[in-house]
């Protein structure tokens, strides 16, 4: 099977992977590139670059009285939506894998959510649980099981849990449709096995399915951790980090630092601290899962 | 998956309606929004805002729908987010097939590294890339054209397109490949005909992925279009997001068609979720 | 290895339909509409001066009017191809700034603030690219907000006072009088709400939308303010101070909307149409919406101060300023065109009524005044009206830094201590 070994074989896989390269490295890495620039330059107002700064940029943003809470609410809000999306995602996904009349249509509506862009999906959600003109109290009065407007967002902690929910919600029909893709390319011949071995539904979920789905899932929460961690949108939309950045994430603060305040180095520092630990946590999955999975 | 006709199975026939009933709400759930925002897109404005709040429009205001059309070039902007959408997942497949084939079949060095340079090209937030992404496209003259947001989306979802696809191709053996170059078809022949069939599940759920991703996308397009007749449909809606008023009658009437292509389209290549192995000649 | 090829080649040409299609498709396309100017520049365009202008969206015909402008003067200048960016209030600095920080800063600028630009030394003074004749028509007190080191560097475009809007059927059930003072407010307040509790008696905002708005409503009709008598930050007077604890003792009274550091004035602007607001401070654009949805009987009145203090109303300001791309004379001489044909009498005074506007032109005035017999109560308010401190340089942190202040102390919060810090932080 072996061929002889040439440098045009050696090179043949360079050239299967060349376009993604040149591609990512012209329109995402160069702009990288830029941020860098600007996390470790002196950033005029309106965003001259006027010399080096050193690490000034990042001394600022640390010390930042708000820094650390916007941090911790950048964890909670990536776990909360990662977690959850991905264990009800595949819930759904396994709903789904069944064969029932309307699979298509119910597989159709779970696209939905996926296929609004976020500022509209936010917009929608604010419009739901507004206390006055919301339409969940006017359902909810409707249907006579509340009598008076109840205030949905008392807290910017519930606000924040709004938005946690309304970041779930987009997020299912991604997990959803890679389980689900994943669920179907097992081989039904591992099932027909387990069958004849008398395994039962719980059984054949966790010594068949969930095993074999979860490289593809695997991937996808990856890749999902990253989506959601520099999520824009749904905070923007909802509530703009307000009040006094109880409902920031790193990605509203640091957009508010250069667009609002005018601190775009500031602004750039911000992302590449976020990209930091972004950084750590994907190397330490790529050492543990990937070792495992590939060798 | 047939129920057995002989003999009513309790425990099965319970289950089913279980699942039914499951289904049943999350389709609710799901749908919630949606039916929020076509009823607000029926209403008259007063009405969104009068104190005693309603779900059903006392009024329907059909021409809610048809005044979108008259007060921004709806159908311009929806053929905008088709192309750039369309032209963004051709170029993602183009460039992440090959990617992901590589990484799946062969072994060669830099293996890790490349993967981990996807990943780490994911890490930034478009809102932060902004400046460089306009400087970029300034350079190659390309701002304010839908061939520069097609070269974004698609590079923005390479990530996604090839580890989807190297985990597609990973699990999918290479015997039958490696048989068919033995018949005296070469590494291109041998994708094309076997492993791209057979994969088909994973490759419509990468293109539904890209399609979607590209056609909601907002950050960039807003700062690299300035022309009106080539903006996409989520920029060009913004016109209903005034200064002084919100018309959210006419921003949900327009999100609600900028739903249905995408909707169309899942439906109509749905199938191959399901279909793709079977066509592959595994047995099943 | 020629299959290898032939596959980068096939991918090459791949690239090559997709460009085309790309970028060839909107071209085919007939646009729906007429306001599109760059589609439409002639393949000759390289001959004429182009400027290029962002301008901000102010509502719904903004962008109706300067496709309009633009169609028209491009017809009247053979010679100049303008085209005009019209982007929303929500967009508009991340798209001005991303094009800045690419040496892309367009010709003209239509938006709220200027110091920024003028500190990195963008902007061209005015009177280098205004005709005298238009520079004459500015009222000098609306210029004096621009000015940096003596010079002026951006003109005013339009204008808008906030004034109290009142529900006057509200008021008169629930008994009371229209409020002048702080005391006489939360009295009324009161009043409303045992009235009928599902009103909310009074409309806030302090959310980052324009939450220095509702610091600038109560500090300046308490004596304070944003800059002491010598131009100087004094954010932490005791008058702020006051005036910060007599809104968020409003507010956690329930006397106010439920939430607002999320309410922004355009939703507190529909509950008030909607009768569910008793009274809010708004800007003049409030009646005429009020009239188009629903129609409830307001009144309009100055802002409540606190006891005897000299009262204020809030401006706000946007301009139009040049940004210096080293023009030739032709170059300029189209600028200065552009800036003529803009506040030539009639298309100003269109553009100024289009969205309820206040002029900041003489001649704009006695134009609007005579078109919009309400206008003329108007034009009155913004003479005695104070706007933001936007020429200093610190601005923009004060602005974001007031709206937190208020924030934090609605969470339980030190006003003294906050604004201590905000000082502090600001003034060095």
């Amino acid at each position: 099977m072996k061929k002889p070994y040439t440098l045009l074989n050696k090179a043949e896989p360079y050239l299967w992977i060349l376009p993604s390269i040149i591609l990512m490295s012209i329109f995402i890495i160069v702009p990288i590139g830029f941020v860098f620039r600007m996390a470790f330059s002196q950033v005029t107002k309106a965003g001259l670059i006027k010399g080096f700064a050193g690490f000034a940029n990042f001394e600022k943003v640390l010390g930042g009285a708000k820094f650390a809470m916007v941090l911790k609410n950048t964890i909670v809000w990536t776990i909360f939506v990662v977690v959850l999306s991905t264990v009800l995602g595949f819930i759904l996904a396994l709903l789904l894998n069944n064969e029932f009349k309307g699979r298509k249509i119910a597989r159709a509506i779970v696209v939905f959510p996926w296929a609004t862009t976020l500022v509209i999906q936010a917009s929608v959600w604010k419009f739901i649980i507004d206390i006055d003109y919301g339409a969940l109290n006017t359902l909810l009065k409707t249907l006579g099981i509340i009598s008076t407007n109840v205030n949905w967002t008392p807290t910017p902690e519930a606000y924040f849990a709004w938005e946690i929910a309304c970041g779930i919600f987009v997020t299912i029909p991604f997990v959803c449709f890679t389980a689900l893709s994943g669920l179907q390319s097992i081989d039904s011949s591992y099932y027909e096995a387990a069958i004849v071995d008398g395994a039962n539904y719980w059984q054949k979920l966790f010594n068949i399915t969930i095993p074999l789905v979860k490289p593809s899932l695997t991937v996808a929460t990856v890749l999902n951790i990253i989506y959601v961690f520099n999520s824009f949108p749904i905070v923007w939309t909802i509530t703009k980090g307000d009040p006094a950045n109880r409902t920031d994430t790193l990605v509203t603060y640091l957009y508010k630092l250069a667009f609002y305040n005018g601190k775009q180095g500031e602004a750039a520092a911000v992302s590449v601290i976020g990209f930091l630990i972004l950084l750590v946590c994907a190397s330490v999955y790529m050492v543990s899962t990937l070792k495992k999975g590939d060798e | 998956m047939t129920l057995d006709s002989a003999r009513i199975n309790w425990g099965k026939l319970l289950s089913r309606i279980l699942l039914y009933f499951v289904v049943s709400v999350i389709c609710i759930v799901i749908l919630y929004p949606y039916f929020v925002m076509f009823c607000t897109a029926l209403k008259s404005r007063q009405e969104i805002f009068s104190i005693q709040g309603t779900i059903f429009p006392k009024e329907w205001m059909w021409s809610n729908f048809i005044d979108i059309w008259q007060k921004a070039p709806m159908a311009q902007y929806m053929l905008n987010s088709i192309i750039i959408a369309g032209g963004s997942t051709a170029i993602a497949m183009i460039c992440g097939i090959p990617a992901a084939y590589a990484l799946a079949r062969m072994k060669f060095k830099g293996q890790t590294a490349f993967l981990g340079f996807i990943i780490v090209s994911q890490m930034f937030a478009p809102v932060v890339l902004l400046i460089g992404i306009y400087k970029v496209m300034q350079t190659m003259g390309l701002t304010n054209s839908l061939l520069g947001l097609i070269f974004i989306n698609a590079a923005f979802n390479q990530a996604f397109t090839i580890w989807l696809l190297r985990g597609t191709f990973m699990s999918i053996s290479a015997e039958m490949e490696q048989a068919a170059t033995i018949d005296g078809c070469n590494r291109i022949q041998a994708m094309f005909k076997i492993l791209l069939p057979v994969a088909a599940p994973g490759i419509v759920t990468t293109l539904i992925f890209i399609f979607i991703n590209a056609w909601n996308e907002y950050t960039v397009a807003l700062c690299l279009i300035s022309t009106d007749t080539i903006k996409p449909l989520t920029v060009g809606i913004n016109i209903f997001n005034g200064y002084n008023i919100i018309e959210w009658q006419y921003l949900f009437a327009a999100s609600i068609f900028a739903i249905v292509p995408v909707v169309i389209l899942f439906m109509s290549i749905e199938k191959n979720l399901t279909s793709g192995l079977t066509a592959g000649g595994v047995k099943g | 290895m020629k299959k290898i090829i032939a596959l980068l080649m096939a991918l090459v040409m791949a690239f090559g339909l997709v460009a085309c299609g790309g970028s060839s498709a909107p071209a085919e396309t007939e646009a729906p509409k007429a306001d599109a100017p760059a589609a439409e520049a002639p393949a000759a365009a390289g001959e004429k001066v182009e400027i290029n202008m962002i301008a901000a969206q102010y509502g719904n015909e903004t962008a109706d009017w300067w496709a309009n402008f633009v169609t028209e003067f491009n017809a009247a200048h053979e010679d100049i191809n303008l085209v005009v960016d019209v982007v929303s209030w929500n967009d508009i600095y991340t798209v001005v700034n991303t094009r800045i920080a690419n040496g892309q800063a367009p010709d003209l600028l239509n938006i709220d603030v200027f110091a920024d630009y003028q500190a990195d030394g963008l902007l061209l003074p005015a009177e280098e690219w205004c005709s005298e004749e238009t520079y004459a028509k500015f009222f000098p007190s609306f210029l004096a907000e621009s000015i940096v080191d003596d010079v002026v560097w951006a003109v005013p475009d339009l204008a808008s006072a906030r004034a109290l809007y009142y529900n006057a059927d509200i008021l008169e059930a629930a008994g009371v009088e229209v409020p002048t003072t702080w005391e006489e407010l939360k009295a009324a307040c009161e009043a409303i709400k045992a009235y009928d509790a599902e009103i909310y008696p009074w409309g806030v905002d302090m959310t980052t939308d324009e939450g220095q708005a509702c610091f600038a409503y109560y500090a300046w009709n308490n004596g304070g303010g944003f800059v002491d008598a010598d131009g100087n930050w004094a954010l932490n007077s005791a008058e702020n101070v006051e005036a910060v604890n007599f809104i968020v003792d409003l507010v956690n009274s329930g006397l106010t909307n439920t939430d607002p550091t999320t309410e922004t004035r355009y939703d507190l602007q529909d509950m008030f149409a909607a009768g569910k607001v008793a009274m809010m401070i708004g800007p003049n654009q409030i009646s005429k919406y009020c009239e188009q949805n629903g129609g409830i009987n307001y009144g309009i009145a100055s802002l409540p101060t606190n006891g005897d203090k000299a009262g204020a109303s809030v401006g706000v300001m946007d301009r139009i300023m040049c940004f210096d791309n080293g023009y030739t004379e032709a170059e300029l001489a189209a600028v200065t065109a552009v800036v003529d044909a803009f506040y030539d009498d009639e298309p100003y005074a269109d553009w100024v009524l289009m969205e309820d506007f206040l002029p900041a032109t003489s001649t704009g005035n006695e134009l609007c005044a005579a078109a919009d017999p309400g206008m003329a109560a108007w034009i009155d308010v913004i003479g005695s009206a104070k706007f933001y401190p936007a020429a200093k340089a610190e601005w923009a942190d004060v602005k974001q830094g007031v709206i937190a202040v208020q924030q934090e102390v609605l969470l339980g919060g030190n006003a003294q201590e906050l604004l201590d810090a905000l000082q502090a932080e600001i003034a060095g």
